[in-house]
């Protein structure tokens, strides 16, 4: 074990990291708004990495130009999906906040939609996306960096960049973060928090489908890949505190960078183990998580 | 107009007091009918398709324990496994007949239930399903990845454990034909709905039921919440794990894969909320439509058309929560109503008055 | 010693003192009301006796006892019942179950609890309301609703919080009448208010509240004449008659 091993697997981690964060914080975004925990983020995901790989396989679009296409979609995708499938529920149960049970099932009943869609359609096999910067490095003194995962790294900055100057610069953006803080003082002042909805579920979910696109080059695709990853950001949004974007990235980044230091020392699968003992011990002491911005 | 029934009798199975004798009828009538079945149907499939039924009718109430506590617990799979596991392993290391060791199973699975969620009971909603799901996670990984456990017990790792065949064997809960698994599955699910409807009449059911709708008003009433979530937790658990000891006994394998896995436990509560949601008959319901529907997908639309039977099972989901959310209890309860109106007034009335 | 003693008690909140080196006495059988305008530190010195959360320090002592720390369940089998101000319902319940969840406190059984529950009926003139649902009755039966459900518990010392609150005119003089009809029960009242001219005619003994400690304290006369009580309320528009 020496000190560039180490650094090597810290760098390794912040990079995975980043690819952590880049999927986490969109779900974060859809908590903090909506309070509805997307047990179907995972399948968005999936679904977002089969359209970019099914982009590239049928038009030779690069995965990374294809976050062009991929994202619009996917906006407009998420929007339906809240405005169709989970907007009825609050407006069932007549509140702006709606009971855990309704939405959250829906969400587990509409990830095993798409996880078998994805199954049924497209086969259980892997598919690999062929990049042309598979084998790009970078440089830094004796370090090494994959490119391609250099690039998820940076699109987590990227997506949380986008997000500040969006609920900070926009007038959608600040109407996001007032509902979010108190729905009904924003319906009160005539924001239409229904629509609201629907816009940051849409963007929660570009937020997943853009991270998906970027990932592809070095991550195969298939159907049960939602359900890994999926689990995986629901560990880094509570680490990070729920409804916290720059949470979502601090947290991806310890969660990448423990992960990764710790196989150093421990066997793989005690170290994701260990994320679960992790994730229920801040569930317990401190559900704020890191940033503390919501609570139970 | 359907009439909102209260919360508290709605539990009842959805039969409310005054109607109670054509509920009770139509529930005995229907018990009655599985109790003759195995005499007329004698094709070991069709059964197998009952004691499925019967068998998440019982883990689903089991389940629903737990959200009378108002909470929403998807990983009660790893209780499955832990009864399981223990009364399979007590059979294999010792020669202890499952018939004991099921016991033993519920015994373990209660007091590991209640430990597990005593800290986490006072997370709400979401949290406490996240939670939920991490523990079962880390108990199927831990499971998974282990060979030889504590004490040199053999795990077995992903492998699973696999119940030595005796044949036909009634004494340690092995037998060669279907209808004797089936009236076990039979009685079992029966325990568990006689359960679960005695706890609702009682005071723990009440308490429950107000701890549900507004905890502080319930505490100043002298509800001690915790103490009442943590009993419906433990019986929720062991009856769960004893529900594992069967799932062992009869397909012979256990394994954490299939039998903790998280798509056990959403299978579980999907059974749980479909059928009606925190009533008693509920589960049982949900099973009944259920079962038979994802058994039968499976078995014709398995393989070739794989992940299309689950695609179904999601809809299904979907479209109850959109549709009726409280599940197949509202469009049955309206059904019963209009039946009712054919029953002679004096019934009725006579029953009132015993009130 | 008296029947419930409250001892130097503070509660800070943050930076804000609530109530601070507060103490008083209310014997058996009293109706005391508290009163005193808002911000004074009622709801608080209220929530503390209820155990609803605990003061900073001193002693909270419950014949003899200092219940102190305790949580609300413990203190409502000791004989300390509340009410909320704003009801709290159970929405998906009829009436009738609602006060046996009371009921099952002192009564062992389903059966025992309906019984105390039907008994509670009679005597706050409900029974008529017993099958409708927590969610469609009116405001005015809501607030019955919880005077019923914390009666059922049996309770020596009943908490009243804004019981008044929301009632008309009308409804308030039938409240007024009902509680003291509770009082002859054997019940001690310990009530939060703001509405004075039900105060005046309620209570034996009033006890004002000005900025998180006691200013006044005696019979309502005495309350009524009193400069300084007249004064805390200046600027608002109660009048003490």
């Amino acid at each position: 074990m020496t000190v560039e091993t180490v650094v090597m697997a810290f760098v390794i981690g912040l990079m995975l990291g980043g690819l952590y964060s880049a999927i986490s914080i969109g779900l974060s975004l859809i908590f903090g708004v909506i309070r509805v925990i997307n047990f179907a983020q995972g399948g968005f995901l999936m679904l977002a990495a089969y359209s970019s790989f099914w982009l590239w396989k049928f038009f030779r679009i690069d995965p990374y130009l294809s976050l062009v296409i991929v994202g619009p979609l996917f906006f407009v995708f998420g929007y339906a999906v809240q405005h169709w499938l989970i907007r009825p529920i609050f407006i069932r149960e007549k509140a702006l906040v709606v009971e855990p049970l309704g939405a959250l099932l829906l969400t587990v009943g509409l990830d095993l939609v798409m996880a078998n869609l994805a199954l049924f359609f497209f086969g259980s096999e892997y598919r690999a996306v062929v990049s042309p910067f598979a084998f790009t490095t970078i440089s830094l003194g004796f370090l090494e960096i994959n490119f391609t995962r250099f690039f998820v790294f940076l699109m987590a900055f990227i997506i949380t960049g986008g997000l500040y100057l969006l609920l900070n610069n926009t007038e959608m953006g600040m109407a996001i973060r007032s509902v979010g803080q108190n729905r009904e003082a924003a319906a009160l002042c005539g924001i239409n928090v229904y629509r609201t909805y629907d816009l940051s579920f849409g963007i929660g979910i570009v937020a997943v489908a853009l991270a998906a696109a970027s990932f592809i080059p070095f991550i195969p695709v298939s159907p049960a890949m939602g359900g890994h990853l999926g689990i995986k950001s629901f560990i880094v949004v509570v680490l990070g505190g729920l409804g916290s974007i720059p949470g979502a990235l601090i947290g991806g980044i310890i969660l990448g960078v423990v992960e990764s230091v710790g196989s150093l020392f421990v066997p793989g699968t005690t170290a994701y183990i260990l994320s679960f003992v992790l994730f229920i011990i801040i569930l317990l002491f401190r559900p704020k998580g890191i940033m503390g911005v919501l609570g139970s | 107009m359907v009439n909102h029934r209260s919360d508290l009798t709605k539990k009842v199975g959805g039969f409310t007091k005054p109607r109670a004798p054509l509920g009770l009828w139509m529930v005995g009538a229907v018990f009655f009918l599985f109790l003759i079945i195995p005499f007329f149907v004698r094709s070991p499939y069709s059964l197998h398709i009952f004691i499925m039924v019967f068998y998440f009718a019982f883990l689903g109430t089991a389940w629903n324990l737990v959200s009378m506590a108002g909470q929403l617990s998807l990983g009660h799979a790893a209780l499955l496994g832990i009864g399981g596991y223990t009364s399979t392993l007590l059979f294999m290391e010792w020669g202890l007949t499952p018939w004991l060791g099921m016991l033993v199973g519920a015994c373990v699975g209660g007091i590991i239930g209640g430990i597990i969620a005593y800290p986490a009971f006072r997370l709400r909603g979401p949290y406490f399903a996240l939670t939920s799901i991490a523990f079962a996670e880390i108990l199927r990984l831990y499971v998974e990845n282990t060979e030889i456990g504590p004490f040199g017990i053999p795990l077995k790792a992903a492998m699973g454990l696999l119940v030595p065949l005796r044949g036909h064997a009634p004494a340690v809960f092995q037998f060669e034909n279907k209808e004797a698994y089936y009236y076990i599955a039979l009685l079992m699910m029966f325990v568990a709905v006689t359960i679960c409807y005695l706890i609702c009449r009682s005071r723990m059911g009440f308490y429950l039921a107000a701890i549900r709708s507004d905890q502080d008003a319930g505490e100043a009433l002298g509800i001690n919440s915790t103490k009442y979530k943590l009993m419906a937790m433990v019986i929720s658990s062991a009856l769960t794990a004893l529900g594992g000891s069967f799932y062992a006994q009869y397909f012979f394998i256990i394994n954490p894969d299939r039998a903790m896995g998280l798509a056990m436990s959403i299978e579980i509560a999907t059974v749980g909320v479909m059928g009606g949601w925190q009533t008693v008959l509920g589960p049982t319901i949900g099973s009944i439509l259920l079962t038979p529907t994802s058994e039968l997908m499976r078995a014709y639309l398995g393989g070739a058309t794989a992940g299309l039977d689950l695609m179904i099972y999601g809809l299904l989901i979907i479209i109850v929560v959109l549709f009726l959310p409280n599940g197949i209890n509202d469009p049955l309860m309206r059904l019963v109503r209009r039946l009712e109106a054919h029953v002679p007034k004096t019934k009725i009335r006579a029953e009132k008055d015993t009130e | 010693m008296a029947f419930l003693e409250v001892e130097n008690v503070k509660k800070n909140f943050g930076g804000l003192v609530a109530v601070h080196d507060f103490d008083m006495t209310v014997e058996k059988g009293e109706i005391v009301g508290l009163i005193g305008p808002n911000g004074a530190g009622k709801t608080t010195l209220f929530n503390m006796i209820a155990c609803f959360y605990p003061p900073d320090s001193g002693r909270v002592v419950f014949q003899g006892r200092d219940i102190v720390g305790m949580k609300p369940y413990q203190v409502c089998s000791l004989g300390i019942a509340r009410t909320f101000q704003v009801t709290k319902p159970f929405l998906n319940s009829t009436v009738l179950e609602n006060i046996m969840v009371g009921g099952f406190l002192r009564g062992s059984n389903a059966r025992e609890a309906r019984r105390i529950a039907m008994e509670i009926l009679e005597l706050l003139n409900f029974s008529d309301k017993k099958d409708a649902m927590g969610h469609e009755i009116t405001t005015a039966d809501q607030k019955r609703l919880e005077l019923a459900r914390s009666l059922a518990t049996k309770p020596s010392l009943l908490l009243l919080d804004e019981v008044m609150a929301g009632l008309n005119p009308a409804e308030k003089v039938l409240l007024v009448d009902l509680l003291r009809r509770i009082n002859s029960q054997g019940i001690t009242l310990l009530t939060v208010e703001h509405d004075m001219r039900a105060v005046m005619s309620l209570c034996e003994r009033i006890i004002v509240m000005n900025r998180g400690g006691k200013l006044v304290d005696g019979p309502p006369q005495r309350v009524a004449n009193d400069q300084q009580a007249i004064a805390a309320y200046l600027g608002e528009e109660y009048v003490a008659t």
